[in-house]
């Protein structure tokens, strides 16, 4: 069942300590950055590492469920009369706090070593540890406005840091289309926020659910409302754009918030609003539909980069398009449960590849790696479980929870979709083993002349090297920092997918009372058939792979044969499908037209012009006066006579009338 | 009190000039702790009034001064906003010039406190005259001083024979602050119209803003800061305490110009601002458009948008200050405002990129922010009047406004070092502290802005609905 | 009181003539000093008109508006000449059409 009332009511020390001990560390990397130094990535993680252990213990609190509330409710403050800001730890949110802080600590602790030496190293912290409180705001928030609060500071956030080497006019071109995008998918949660708040009258969760009905034919609309927000923060198609560029940011940026936290934000919002989505089809399909749509076109576009960050941030897009598919369809456990599986391989993906930059002073090309698996054994493990789990194979994290997505699709009645993520699971298969053969296999490449390899514009290729910020030639943090986290992230990488393994598994015990019981429909394949199908796909995408790049044929030509592929790219393919290219033409150029336009033509033509000819006919009512005034007594004397007689004339004419 | 606060500006301003006009420590000293004084008594006077009979023949009249429910904030914001200008002030001739800051508190704390629709429209045309003065001797252009003067001395002027007007039909002008009498009779369209064509220009909303780009241009930055910050609100008070209150049957006839008006000045103000490429005309454009939606609300006739419109009027005052106050810093160091030519400025500058910053941000309306706030109530208010197509197009200048600040603040602090602009020294602490009470009260509103919304909105002719009418049954 | 020995339209029609010799003055003649003159024909006209009026209708507001006449023609005459020994030192010159200073 249901439990509308969210949270008992109580007072947390503990949750209210893990919200706010991030924004601390903050400030006080913020304020004391120049004294912290090299500390302020120590005081950064060891703040997330408290926070992590604050949730642990919070556990018992947020899957309490007594008389009929489930979780912990904690009251904070009251915003605007009628309306309080609060704080809500239930099993759902309390998997994204376990998430942010435990994946978010290994990341902050990776960068102590990846930073190390960048000028700014102790603002990075701020920001990183800023994002992680702006995420649990939006995750703990126990009402839509707070929500929307971290949503919008999340989007900060993410600015900050993708623009974090604020010199480079790449770096700060992308930070503002992300937080333009964002913000589109602000406005469109504002808009939901309105209608929720008009037919119901209230935006704490729990009373919105449980008035649900008020919305009547709403619903749909406050539902699209959410996922256009949902699909501008997890890069869903058409608002995706932003993501691939976002990757200008530092590589551990683009692993806590680009792949495990921030991004999936969307997939967050639609399971905490399962119980308008349940009562919505229309809404189902349409999300539903662009996400499968969106893991498509992600995978798709995944087989074309040759950035390595890239090729992952399109993966990520895929990978979020299977939750939102989950999500929308209904599958709340399945499309969360890819979320729990893919914050970890993810960012596991993420840190491998950059375990490769950071050895490679920088490197992002694919196409000038190759043979680097004697070069970093380490990094080779790292990466290939990652890939392993991504492509779902059984046993690998990824398998449980991307079967149970897409299965999940068929069990609501979406034969479609249902197709089209099996289709993904291969193609994801073909470019991840892509990346995997052009990076570890073969001989290394780097010393090649770029032309040589089709690369016509090496600076343009990838993100280009910044050498001033160049944090790791001159000394090195020591190699562990960086090598233990992705350790320890193999191991969920690997194993966490078991916690969805059966029928009474402990997932789902674990979601047991926060989503109803889904109404599924006959399935004319069992869930064990879907895992074959996946497998089967998975392997065809890797043998293909395996053809073009692995196979020693492909190895001896490799130069040769990037050098065609990257000439003979599709446009289409090369140009990411024009979609950038769309919306520039649509928007962005319509509406700098149109300022043009305002500003240089109707502002001063128009408008002042008008106001011209009132001031130029009052002109030339003076020149007209003007002749009057001769100078002339005489002609004063002589027009004072006349106007005399012409007053004498009228009295005696009208006289005369009377 | 009340009468010694709009006075003591204007007298202290006077005073000043018996200072060596080479001695701006003790000018600025002064000037600084006159406009503290006003803060403190602005606050101690919140609940008094003071009332001296004036007119009694064509119709009574008197020099009534209090808070109205809302001028209080408004002149909150007015003396804060003139203690930060006041402290940020360096430029030529700097007596003279606090002189006029001066002076333009006092009449426009006038223009706020203003009970009597004369006291009103009277401080309304003194309010003009140091703005005026300071183009003059300040401006680039003379021509953008009349441009100024006369677009707004005729509004003065319609005001004050509306005024007039209104008092005859109404038999007493001592209104303010309540829903006045109920005047009839065929003159009163045209009443309507003097008192409506004077708040627009002043506001101002399309087409009567010409005069603002080049206004903001040209005027000193410290002085603009109060100018776009509170005169430019003194047209949407009018349109709260006059229109709405006194006249609502009007503002409701004609409410779909106002808010076509409204709309277009919305749009049209971030369109413009997008290709600006002089940092002050963005934030001049950028205000046509927040002031448009802030008409909108107005003319919406919603207890929750008139709420929503009180607390935007506040936190645009305050970032739209703190902006150009920073904005003021970034020439005086530059010497130039061309985007073209700023750019990498935040490297040596944190400070001063750190206060431009959460100051674009509350413009574009970060949540958590002051801006945010009134946005989404006022947007709220729109949608919960019925007119669901203005709220929705009334979210297009907000994604507008995120591309127009970003492009501000990236354009002159992010990017690379350009090699040519000169070299100075980060802000110093006087300057910082300038601009600190704003960036503080940005996050102060954005965090509470309970009190602002404590106002009575039955005394503007519209209810609150409760704010959450369907009460929720399963508490 | 017995009738005018002389019918008041005489004395209207002298005093119509008195003006419009004096208008044509005025307008006609460039010597400032006639055009003064003149101005005090008109003013004479007038007062005839005041007394003839007067003493038709033996009232004594027309003898009082007379003597105003007077006291202000006096007034008149002596701030024109004033101005015309001014305008002559300056100009050298006393022809009205010479002095056109205001035009517009």
């Amino acid at each position: 069942m249901i439990h509308h009332v969210m949270g008992v009511n109580g007072f947390y020390p503990l949750l209210m300590t893990l919200w706010l001990l991030p924004l601390a560390g903050a400030v006080l990397c913020w304020t004391f950055g120049p004294q912290l130094k090299q500390l302020a990535g120590w005081l950064g993680a060891a703040t997330l590492g408290t926070s992590f252990v604050l949730t642990l213990l919070s556990w018992s609190a947020a899957t309490q469920n007594s008389g009929g509330a489930l979780g912990a409710h904690q009251s904070l403050l009251s915003w605007i009369p009628g309306f309080d800001f609060g704080l809500l730890l239930d099993p759902l949110s309390l998997i994204w706090t376990f998430i942010i802080t435990g994946v978010g600590f290994l990341i902050h602790f990776y960068s102590i070593g990846y930073m190390h030496g960048d000028k700014a190293f102790a603002r990075f912290f701020a920001y990183m540890n800023f994002f992680v409180f702006a995420m649990l705001t939006l995750v703990l928030s126990d009402n839509f406005v707070g929500l929307l609060v971290g949503w919008g500071l999340v989007g900060l956030a993410s600015y900050f840091l993708i623009g974090f080497w604020f010199e480079r006019p790449s770096a700060v071109a992308a930070a503002r289309k992300a937080f333009v995008i964002n913000v589109v998918g602000d406005v469109a949660i504002m808009f939901a926020i309105f209608v929720i708040f008009t037919k119901v009258g209230a935006l704490g969760f729990g009373d919105v659910f449980a008035n649900a009905s008020q919305l009547g034919d709403w619903v749909f609309v406050v539902c699209v409302g959410l996922f256009i927000g949902a699909a501008a923060k997890s890069a869903q198609l058409p608002l995706h754009t932003w993501l691939p560029d976002a990757m200008e940011g530092p590589t551990p940026v683009s692993a806590l918030i680009h792949a495990a936290t921030m991004v999936t934000a969307g997939v967050y919002l639609i399971a905490r609003c399962a119980p308008l989505w349940s009562v919505s089809s229309d809404a189902q399909m349409l999300v539903g539909t662009i996400g499968a749509l969106t893991a498509l076109v992600g995978a798709i576009l995944g087989t074309a980069q040759w950035d390595i960050k890239r090729i992952l941030a399109y993966s990520t897009m895929s990978q979020i398009g299977y939750m939102i598919m989950g999500v929308g369809v209904g599958a709340f456990e399945g499309g969360v449960a890819h979320f729990f599986t893919h914050a970890f391989f993810k960012a596991q993906l993420f840190l491998g590849s950059g375990l490769i930059i950071h050895a490679l002073a920088n490197e992002q090309d694919v196409r000038r790696m190759g043979g680097l698996m004697k070069k970093m054994p380490f990094a080779f493990v790292a990466m290939l479980t990652g890939v392993l789990a991504i492509c779902g194979i059984p046993g690998f994290s990824g398998a449980f929870s991307k079967d149970a997505v897409i299965y999940g699709a068929l069990a609501h009645g979406h034969p479609w979709l249902y197709a089209i993520g099996l289709i993904t699971a291969g193609i994801t298969a073909y470019y991840m083993f892509r990346m995997i053969f052009l990076t570890f296999f073969g001989s290394y490449r780097g010393d090649v002349d770029p032309s040589e390899l089709g690369i016509r514009h090496p600076e343009l290729a990838g993100t280009p090297a910044h050498d001033e910020h160049e944090p790791h030639e001159h000394d090195h943090a020591p190699a562990w920092i960086m090598a233990v986290p992705v350790g320890l992230l193999i191991v969920p990488t690997v194993f966490a997918g078991w916690l969805m393994f059966g029928e009474h598994s402990w997932w789902s015990q674990f979601f047991s009372a926060q989503f109803a019981p889904e109404h599924t429909v006959a399935t004319p394949v069992s869930d064990v058939m879907t895992t074959v199908f996946a497998v089967a796909a998975v392997l065809a995408g890797f043998a293909i792979a395996y053809l073009r790049y692995g196979a020693p044929a492909a190895m001896e030509h490799a130069i040769e044969r990037l050098r065609t592929e990257t000439v003979r790219m599709p446009g289409a393919l090369a140009n990411a499908l024009y979609f950038d290219a769309a919306l520039d033409a649509l928007f962005v150029r319509t509406s700098q037209l149109l300022g043009t336009l305002f500003g240089r033509l109707i502002d001063p033509l128009v408008i002042d012009g008008g106001v011209r000819e009132v001031a130029l006919s009052a002109r030339w009512l003076g020149t007209l006066v003007r002749s009057f005034q001769t100078g002339l007594v005489r002609a004063y004397a002589l027009i004072l006579v006349i106007g005399v007689a012409c007053f004498v004339a009228y009295y005696a004419i009208a006289g005369g009338v009377h | 009190m009340l009468f010694a606060l709009i006075v003591l500006p204007i007298v202290a301003g006077f005073a000043l000039f018996a200072l060596p006009k080479t001695d701006t420590r003790a000018c600025k000293a002064i000037g600084v702790a006159v406009a503290l004084a006003t803060i403190a008594m602005t606050l101690a006077a919140r609940n008094s009034e003071q009332s001296v009979r004036w007119l009694s023949r064509p119709f009574t009249a008197a020099f009534h001064v209090g808070d109205s429910g809302i001028g209080f904030w408004i002149a909150l914001l007015l003396t804060l906003c003139t203690l930060c200008a006041i402290l940020a002030s360096n430029v030529p001739r700097l007596r003279t010039f606090i002189a006029m800051l001066l002076w333009l508190e006092g009449t426009m704390l006038g223009v706020f406190l203003a009970r009597d629709l004369v006291l009103f429209a009277l401080f309304w045309d003194l309010m003009l005259i140091p703005v005026f003065l300071t183009l003059v001797n300040w401006g680039e252009h003379p021509a953008t001083a009349w441009r100024y003067f006369l677009y707004n001395f005729a509004g003065g002027l319609t005001l004050l024979l509306a005024t007039a007007a209104y008092g005859i039909l109404a038999g007493t002008t001592d209104v303010i602050g309540a829903s006045g009498p109920h005047v009839v009779g065929g003159w009163v369209p045209w009443i309507f119209a003097g008192f409506a064509f004077a708040f627009l220009v002043k506001t101002p909303v399309f087409p009567f803003h010409t005069w603002m780009p080049i206004t903001y241009r040209d005027t000193p930055p410290p002085m603009v800061a109060v100018v776009g910050a509170v005169q430019s609100k003194a047209g949407l008070y009018g349109l709260i305490v006059v229109a709405m209150a006194l006249l609502p049957d009007y503002l409701h006839a004609y409410a779909n110009v106002f808010i076509v008006l409204g709309v277009i000045s919305m749009l049209y103000g971030a369109f413009v601002a997008l290709v600006q490429s002089d940092v002050k005309r963005i934030v001049a454009y950028s205000s046509l458009s927040h002031l448009g939606l802030i008409v909108v609300a107005i003319a919406t006739f919603n207890a929750v948008a008139l709420q929503g419109a009180v607390l935007y009027i506040i936190a645009h005052g305050l970032f739209t200050a703190a902006i150009f106050l920073t904005l003021g810093y970034v020439e005086e160091r530059e010497e130039t405002r061309s985007l073209v030519r700023l750019g990498g400025l935040g490297a040596k500058n944190p400070r001063m990129a750190g206060a431009l910053c959460i100051a674009a941000l509350a413009a574009l309306g970060l949540p958590g922010l002051a801006g945010f706030a009134g946005e989404l109530i006022i947007i709220s208010g729109i949608f919960q009047s019925g007119l669901i197509w203005v709220s929705i197009v009334a979210l297009i200048p907000i994604v507008l406004a995120a591309a127009y600040m970003l492009r501000l603040y990236q354009g002159v602090m992010n990017g690379p070092e350009v090699a040519d602009l000169p070299e100075r020294r980060d802000l110093t602490w006087i300057e910082g502290l300038a601009v600190a009470p704003l960036i503080a009260a940005l996050v102060a509103v954005g965090v509470a802005p309970a009190a602002i919304l404590s106002f009575d909105t039955s005394a503007y002719n519209v209810t609150v609905p409760a704010l959450h009418t369907a009460q929720v049954e399963s508490k | 009181m017995s009738a005018l020995p002389v019918s008041l339209a005489s004395y209207i029609g002298l005093s119509a003539v008195m003006f419009f010799v004096g208008v044509a003055g005025v307008v006609l003649r460039r010597n400032p000093l006639v055009m003064l003159m003149s101005i005090e024909l008109m003013f004479n006209a007038a007062n005839i008109v005041f007394v003839a009026f007067a003493r038709a209708w033996m009232h004594n507001a027309g003898h009082i508006f007379a003597f105003l006449v007077i006291t202000v023609a006096a007034a008149e005459a002596a701030i024109g000449l004033a101005i015309v020994v001014a305008v002559f030192r300056s100009a050298k010159n006393v022809d009205v059409d010479e002095v056109a200073l205001l035009k517009g």
